[in-house]
């Protein structure tokens, strides 16, 4: 087996088998756990890094099995494929070490880690899947493999939350498998390609085409948390902290949107979606989700809830980004999608070190935290104005291309719901912000701990500052070659000329 | 000619400013940091004074690919930035308590690297990134003393500087469209090129006016400007309010035909500020507020002044250095008066004679007087003014501006009542003393200095 078909295998075996042995060691041997998690992490990051700079220089990663007649087990790696893998592979390590913090003495903590490997080895496959059925296989083992965690906690109102998610994604995986289904029996097996399928096909079959689309856009809107679909999102952020900051910034809701990503540029063909007037509907839906998303989170006292409302408004720039017809607006979306993960993830990081080191879980009990946790409110504070779109951090080079690109491609309201948004956004972070610092402490913190000199314990101090750096750089350094722009005009730059 | 650009020196300028803030790190840095304080905007100044404009710095991997650059307009209100930053830093240095001298040093920093960076960038991401920070930053200023009256000011300087934000956002957007590269030097044609022009133009000029207290997008300002603690002020009204004129300078179609009715709304607008706030400021009894409204009333005569190189675009090569000038002059006088509202009265009586003298030199300088700035401000403005043809209002405007120096006096009349009844014999520390008195002399060595900078 070559080395090309080889690397995207051991990409998705590392968390595989890290998964198992996990599962296979005793409770107790903490150590040793936390070294295979590292280690696999660590493995993986070298083997992504390898494959996007052989992508970057035009290598082709393939393999595929024959699975039953007309279906196939298919791994590729494009560039689009490596953003997601490179996402996912970057902050699953910084999740991994926050893990190992943030459950230091709680129960069951091999299952945890054990379902958080499959996991993660799901969120590798649904990046590195190359075609529609490989993709429904992960995306499913995804939706299986995240229950354990969300109900970690065993209570009642986890296992509401477990029950509730469990219910829209299998739903919606439904809806999914029935779109994917049908669109086999139109015309078979369809792996992703860059320009699409369809350019160019028959117009008797466009009705029936516009109706898989919407199937398969239902089904995978679920997971990324689209309004109408989008309830258990908010039900969800009872999972501890590092479960919210992987289902919110790297896997769950990233499946989703990567999945319409897919749908709309590697099946349908973006010039395609567009002729058939599918683009349109879903920018309008994908605008009134980043409204609805963010009027919602101003209400929220919870704090994880606020960001989890937070987290329906921000994915919903990604869809929104892709529906702008146009390169610039394809590389909005797509930079975004790496963006929004890693701003996300730094404030789930803050969120659960305010839980885990002082008690705090609602917003109103954050008065005069910042003296108290520096560290952590410089990164809370930084991530929030990155949400809110301020230069130079991510959040506003991704408003700046979606600007661009929306003006590019005449749709001019979409800067105007751009700027809602940033405004909205502001009204919900900034009041955050203000208590941190400006506020004096109204009282002793619910449930202080202390750990030595640090503010927090070691492995829950630095993940969020280590990727509140990486949302200041890539926003700063966004021209050149190495940063998620960059990747992403590469990626968009494929899509439409080749 | 253009002159090579010295990097360590623009480094320095904005990143030791940026920096300086992880000295708040550690608790027990608490005199470095005072110290450091008027240090911290002297690569800026010595960037403005000693190299060779124009130069330009291309940073192609930062942001979406930077320029900065400095040119004499650039290096005027750099001057007027750094040297009003460092006096009040001096100033700063005794007269912050230790009561949250570290949270205070932090945004002071932040804010300054904003003010100078934003002066020397020469594109649209470089420029709305320093303009944010320094927007941003400055929230931290104006609440400072944490009382109610400055939580409230807190907040609706925000809100406004949000929507702010948001109109500019929108101009540069919009204004990129039509444009090929993200230089600053392109939006004035860029503009006139495109099919939204009006509405990039309204865009710019509100944006900006919140920042430079245009009348209706004003109001944060009387509130916000006099809560911060004295050195405070002094920067807020006197350098960063400028650069919401340097941003109308440079993004504004100035120099473009066909933009006469843009001009003469905003002079318009500017005379609205330069009377209107004269009424409001005189029944104010702070006399930090009534210096607020005075700079509203002043940046209403620097309103005029861009609204007439709209107008005007055959004059605006020769009423754009002007306003540059009018800038310099009426930032440091302004941060003079702001600091001497922190002093007491020396025990020695022999003295006060002399305090009251030098509290009345950067007064004197706005209204004009002979061997002023202001005289050379005033007069520069209104030998532009007159011999622009086709000017609108051009039959009411030696009566306006006369009345504009009626509101300026009867502003600072009443600042000077009210600071003879808030001024008490006591002691502040030297740096307070020497922090004024340097900002003074700046002020008043600005009539010799300027002609060498014509």
């Amino acid at each position: 087996m070559s080395i090309t078909a080889l690397l995207p295998i051991l990409a998705l075996l590392t968390s595989l088998l890290a998964a198992v042995v996990i599962f296979a060691l005793p409770e107790n041997s903490h150590r040793l756990r936390t070294l295979v998690n590292l280690l696999a992490a660590l493995f993986k990051l070298g083997i992504v890094a390898v494959m996007t700079w052989g992508v970057f220089r035009g290598v082709e990663f393939s393999v595929s099995f024959t699975m039953l007649p007309g279906v196939s087990f298919m791994l590729r790696a494009d560039a689009l494929a490596m953003l997601f893998a490179g996402l996912s592979a970057v902050l699953w390590f910084f999740t991994t070490i926050y893990a190992v913090g943030y459950l230091e003495d709680s129960p069951n903590r091999s299952r945890f880690f054990g379902f958080f490997s499959l996991c993660v080895a799901s969120t590798m496959g649904i990046a590195l899947a190359g075609n529609l059925f490989t993709f429904f296989l992960f995306y499913e083992m995804l939706t299986l493999s995240t229950y354990p965690l969300v109900v970690h906690r065993g209570t009642e109102k986890a296992l509401q939350a477990g029950r509730n998610y469990i219910i829209y994604t299998l739903g919606g995986g439904v809806v999914l498998l029935l779109g994917i289904a049908w669109l086999h029996g139109l015309t078979g097996d369809l792996a992703f390609r860059e320009t699409g399928h369809f350019q160019g096909s028959d117009p008797a079959m466009h009705g029936q085409l516009t109706l898989v689309f919407i199937l398969l856009i239902a089904g995978l809107a679920v997971k990324a948390g689209m309004f109408p679909v989008h309830g258990w999102l908010p039900q969800a952020m009872v999972a501890p902290a590092p479960v919210s900051a992987l289902l919110h910034a790297v896997a769950v809701v990233k499946a989703g949107a990567f999945g319409i990503v897919r749908v709309v540029y590697d099946i349908y063909g973006i010039d395609f979606a567009y002729l058939l007037g599918l683009l349109q509907p879903l920018a309008w839906l994908a605008a009134f989700t980043i409204l609805y998303g963010s009027v919602r989170a101003l209400s929220q006292i919870d704090l994880k809830r606020r960001l989890a409302f937070s987290t329906i408004s921000q994915v919903s720039y990604i869809i929104l980004g892709i529906t702008l017809f146009g390169p610039i607006g394809t590389v909005g979306g797509l930079v975004h999608l790496l963006h929004q993960g890693i701003m996300k993830i730094t404030l789930f990081f803050c969120a659960g070190n305010y839980a885990e080191t002082l008690g705090v879980h609602r917003v109103d009990e954050l008065d005069g935290a910042g003296p108290r946790m520096p560290a952590t409110s410089v990164a809370f504070t930084v991530a929030a104005l990155g949400m809110i779109g301020v230069p130079p951090l991510a959040g506003f080079i991704t408003k700046w291309t979606m600007g661009a690109g929306a003006l590019a491609a005449g749709m001019d309201w979409v800067v105007l719901v751009l700027l809602v948004s940033s405004l909205l956004n502001a009204a919900y972070f900034l009041p955050i912000v203000y208590r941190l610092w400006f506020c004096p402490i109204a009282g002793p913190w619910p449930a202080e701990r202390r750990w030595g000199r640090l503010e927090t314990n070691v492995w829950l101090f630095w993940p969020p500052l280590i990727t509140m750096s990486m949302l200041v750089l890539v926003g700063l350094l966004a021209a050149t070659a190495l940063s998620p722009l960059s990747w992403a005009q590469l990626i968009a730059v494929r899509m439409y000329l080749s | 000619m253009s002159g090579l650009p010295p990097v360590t020196l623009i480094a320095a300028s904005v990143l030791l400013p940026l920096l300086y803030p992880l000295l708040a790190a550690r608790s027990g840095w608490h005199g470095l940091l005072r110290a450091a304080l008027p240090l911290l905007s002297m690569p800026a100044l010595l960037l403005a004074l000693l190299s060779v404009a124009p130069w330009t710095l291309e940073l192609p991997w930062l942001l979406l690919g930077s320029t900065w650059m400095l040119d004499e307009v650039r290096r005027t209100f750099l001057v007027l930035t750094a040297l009003l930053w460092s006096t009040a830093g001096l100033y700063a240095v005794g007269y912050l308590g230790a009561e949250r001298l570290r949270r205070f040093c932090v945004f002071w920093g932040l804010t300054l690297s904003g003010n100078l960076g934003l002066v020397l960038a020469g594109d649209i991401a470089s420029f709305y990134t320093f303009f944010a920070l320094m927007t941003f930053a400055g929230y931290g200023l104006v609440v400072h003393d944490g009382s109610d009256r400055a939580r409230f000011a807190g907040r609706v300087y925000l809100i406004m500087a949000l929507l702010g934000e948001m109109a500019l956002l929108a101009g540069f957007l919009l204004v990129a469209r039509a444009l090929d590269s993200l230089l600053l030097a392109d939006i004035p044609a860029a503009i006139t090129a495109s099919n939204e022009a009006a509405l990039i133009t309204a865009l710019f000029i509100a944006g900006f006016g919140v920042k430079a207290g245009l009348p209706l997008l004003h109001f944060w300002l009387p509130l916000a400007h006099p809560v911060a603690p004295t050195p405070a002020s002094a920067v807020l009204s006197g350098a960063m309010i400028k650069a919401g004129l340097l941003g109308w300078l440079l993004t504004l179609p100035i120099g473009e035909a066909g933009w006469e009715v843009a001009g003469q709304f905003l002079m318009l607008m500017g005379f609205v500020g330069s009377l209107g706030a004269a009424l409001f400021g005189v029944l104010q009894r702070d006399p930090k507020t009534v210096l607020a409204w005075s700079s509203i009333s002043q940046m209403g005569l620097m309103s005029v002044l861009v609204g007439a190189a709209m107008a005007a675009p055959g004059q605006a090569v020769l009423l754009v250095p002007v306003i540059a000038l009018f800038a310099l002059h009426h930032g440091l006088a302004k941060g003079c008066l702001f600091l001497a509202v922190g002093l007491v009265l020396p025990a020695k009586r022999i003295l006060r004679p002399l305090l009251w003298l030098l509290l009345a030199l950067p007064g004197l300088s706005l209204l004009g007087l002979p061997f002023t700035s202001g005289e050379l401000a005033k007069a520069a403005m209104k030998n532009a003014l007159s011999t622009a043809s086709n000017l609108p209002l051009a039959e009411q405007l030696p009566m306006l501006l006369q009345a504009a120096t009626l509101a300026t006096a009867a502003l600072l009349a009443r600042y000077g009542w009210m600071l003879w009844l808030k001024l008490e014999s006591g002691s502040v520390a030297p740096s307070v003393w020497s922090g004024w008195i340097l900002a003074t002399l700046c002020s008043a060595a600005l009539f010799w200095w300027l002609p060498g900078v014509r």
